[in-house]
């Protein structure tokens, strides 16, 4: 790779939060190694993390140091939230309260409002002006909803949560159901919350075959199939690897937020589209202000919602389950936030 | 007109070496961006859920380069066809576990993996082994799978080269990028040998040696090798756990260098069977220069070697003499 004026682009500063744990230590040498910006594009990594994690996370800057990666051109490492906002182009939000053995459903809301709330200001306050936020901590959409409404001079285009994990897996379910590489399979849509109200629609998914893209529902002839089990098995991965690791997705998350990163920031591939958690404007009938997972294509650093796609009733039913789910989600946020 | 996929073996793939390793495979990190590759992964079977909640994880990924991956607790199946095998897998030091108590479980399993590699690689099977003690765990392996080529049996000593990079980076303040040719002399331990005296620095006035840029020998005959040494233990004092990620990544780029070339003008430290050179003893595995190309590595003839220097290379040879005795005192 020769370049004779040896011009290099300017370092990008990307934030992580949560940096001392499973997802950030997966996370950190595909970014470094130029799976989310491109392999020309050099960073600089900020990492945070809370002090009791401290110890763990100079040790993920020394692994950093060690590995000699050419495009990481700085690693800070820090438990002030400041110092780490500081002048972020791009900022993956994986800190937050995981949910321990006992704990009620509004206790873990009420940590993580709390968290958002905090992160919110400081993004607002010290990250570059067009910093893209993607949040993967839990509960993902309901967590990126309160940073935005604490964010206000963010642009709220600007903020998104995690859904494409879901997507790769709902990808890869269908590429194995169909004995296909998983290259082949595109357009399915992960609507709505990524929770287990999320809803995998095959409608307008596609496989390429020597003929040409075919619909999956052409190709998947067990169209029961499609409607139960192959949902269910993709709302659900997550407990399921829960249960074999011992320990929650890391490596398949970590590498989901680096796809999510990358086709905002250098475009997704032509005529495919992938899933985003983004701020709902109303389309497809989902009610605004609710982060909601749609299907969209990246251009020029922008998402924009794919429209027009055809929404029958059994998708239609899904789909209103989720904003649902969402809004009663929002509705418990503020109710921990005014307690 | 897509490649055809080259198979991958990962050994003790549900640890947190392999979980740091799989993805950065999968990815092309290590045999390049357009290389479609088939990830085989072995561990043992009370591994096996763990093993197969990496293989979900895998798939859930939807890598485009990864075409197939098998999970399994059968060394023969983990071994069939593969290219390159990386053998992360081994017996862990446990406290109070005496260093010999180690040598002995970890030669009897690379005496059986050899045994497996032999028969069901593919020919040219690329070895990489990186469980503790790596050179000696090498040595056994080629000892005991005498039919594939000692030249393809090494170990890493990637890590270390890439740190003491590192901190010579740091010390200078310039990117990484633009250091190059330190040399690993010897074993992965506290007896390698971090030199420094052929190393360079990319300046605006062109390439310029390392101890001229530091001016500070004392450090880099003290303190920085030391550092270089214990690197390893440092990670552990501060993470609780032994380096993955840095050793994972390290593990990819001596893979790639070898089989994809090693940049021209640069060097890079393999673990590899001795011919003698530098009058380091053949029959040991040792930590060398290389330069790469076409697949095969071979080691940088020539450089001049200070009495400092050789004084070190043969105190960490000694040490790999002994690791060898202990081991065959083990096997039999």
């Amino acid at each position: 790779m020769c370049n004779l004026l040896n011009i290099e682009k300017d370092p990008i500063r990307v934030l992580i939060t949560g940096a001392a744990g499973n997802i950030g230590y997966a996370i950190a040498p595909m970014i470094a190694r130029g799976m989310m910006l491109g392999p020309d594009q050099p960073m600089i990594l900020h990492l945070l993390d809370i002090e009791p994690a401290s110890s763990s996370l100079e040790a993920v800057k020394m692994e950093l140091q060690d590995s000699a990666f050419p495009l990481l051109k700085g690693v800070i490492a820090t438990t002030d939230v400041v110092e780490a906002c500081k002048d972020v182009n791009i900022a993956i939000m994986i800190g937050g309260f995981p949910r321990i053995a006992g704990m009620e459903r509004k206790d873990v809301m009420s940590k993580n409002v709390v968290i958002y709330k905090a992160q919110a200001s400081a993004l607002e306050r010290y990250a570059s002006e067009d910093c893209k936020v993607l949040v993967v901590a839990n509960p993902a959409n309901t967590n990126a909803l309160i940073l935005k409404e604490f964010a206000p001079s963010i642009p709220e285009e600007n903020i998104t949560c995690l859904t494409r994990l879901d997507h790769n897996r709902a990808l890869a379910q269908l590429a194995d159901k169909l004995s296909v590489p998983v290259s082949s399979v595109k357009n399915v849509i992960i609507w709505g919350n990524h929770s287990s109200t999320q809803y995998p629609d095959t409608n307008h998914a596609t496989v390429s075959t020597k003929s040409g893209d075919r619909p999956v529902k052409e190709l998947v002839t067990d169209h029961n199939w499609l409607k139960s089990e192959f949902i269910t098995e993709v709302q659900q991965r997550g407990a399921a690897i829960l249960r074999a690791r011992k320990q929650s997705s890391a490596l398949s998350a970590a590498s989901a937020a680096c796809d999510h990163i990358r086709d905002w920031f250098l475009g997704s591939p032509k005529g495919t589209w992938v899933s985003m958690g983004v701020c709902s404007d109303g389309s497809y009938g989902i009610p605004p202000d609710l982060v909601y997972s749609f299907p969209v294509i990246c251009e020029k650093g922008s998402w924009k919602i794919v429209q027009g796609l055809n929404i029958d009733a059994f998708s239609r039913e899904k789909m209103d389950d989720s904003a649902r789910e969402l809004a009663e989600e929002k509705e418990l946020a503020y109710s921990c936030l005014n307690a | 007109m897509a490649k055809e996929p080259v198979r991958v073996l990962v050994t003790g793939a549900a640890g947190q070496i392999g979980y740091a390793l799989v993805p950065m495979i999968a990815r092309g990190i290590m045999l390049g961006a357009d290389q479609p590759v088939i990830l085989h992964m072995l561990d043992i079977p009370p591994a096996a859920e763990a093993l197969n909640g990496v293989k979900m994880e895998l798939i859930d990924a939807a890598f485009p380069l990864l075409k197939g991956v098998v999970a399994t607790t059968d060394a023969v199946e983990g071994c069939t066809g593969v290219n390159v095998a990386v053998m992360v897998g081994g017996f862990p030091r446990k406290e109070g576990m005496e260093r010999k108590d180690v040598m002995s479980k970890n030669v009897s399993i690379y005496k059986s993996q050899a045994a497996a590699l032999e028969k069901h690689a593919a020919p040219n099977c690329k070895v990489l082994v990186v469980a503790n003690p790596a050179n000696t765990n090498a040595l056994i392996l080629k000892e005991f799978a005498p039919s594939i080529p000692e030249k393809n049996i090494s170990c890493l000593t990637r890590l270390d080269h890439n740190r003491a990079l590192g901190q010579i980076s740091e010390r200078l303040s310039v990117p990484v990028s633009d250091v190059k040719n330190v040399i690993i002399w010897g074993n992965h331990s506290s007896s390698q040998y971090p030199d420094v005296n052929h190393a360079k620095v990319q300046t605006t006035s062109g390439e310029k040696p390392v101890r001229e840029l530091v001016k500070d020998d004392a450090w880099l005959d003290g303190e920085f090798i030391s550092t270089v040494q214990q690197r390893g233990a440092a990670i552990i004092k501060a993470r609780k756990l032994s380096s993955a990620l840095s050793a994972a990544s390290s593990a990819c780029d001596h893979i790639r260098d070898w089989v994809l070339g090693t940049p021209e003008g640069t060097f890079v430290s393999m673990g590899v069977y001795s011919d003698g050179s530098y009058n380091v003893p053949s029959g040991l595995i040792y930590s060398f220069p290389v330069t790469c190309r076409n697949g095969e590595w071979s080691i940088v003839q020539g450089l001049p070697i200070d009495e400092v220097s050789r004084k070190k290379m043969d105190l960490t040879a000694e040490e790999l003499k002994e690791e060898k005795d202990l081991a065959y005192s083990c096997l039999s």
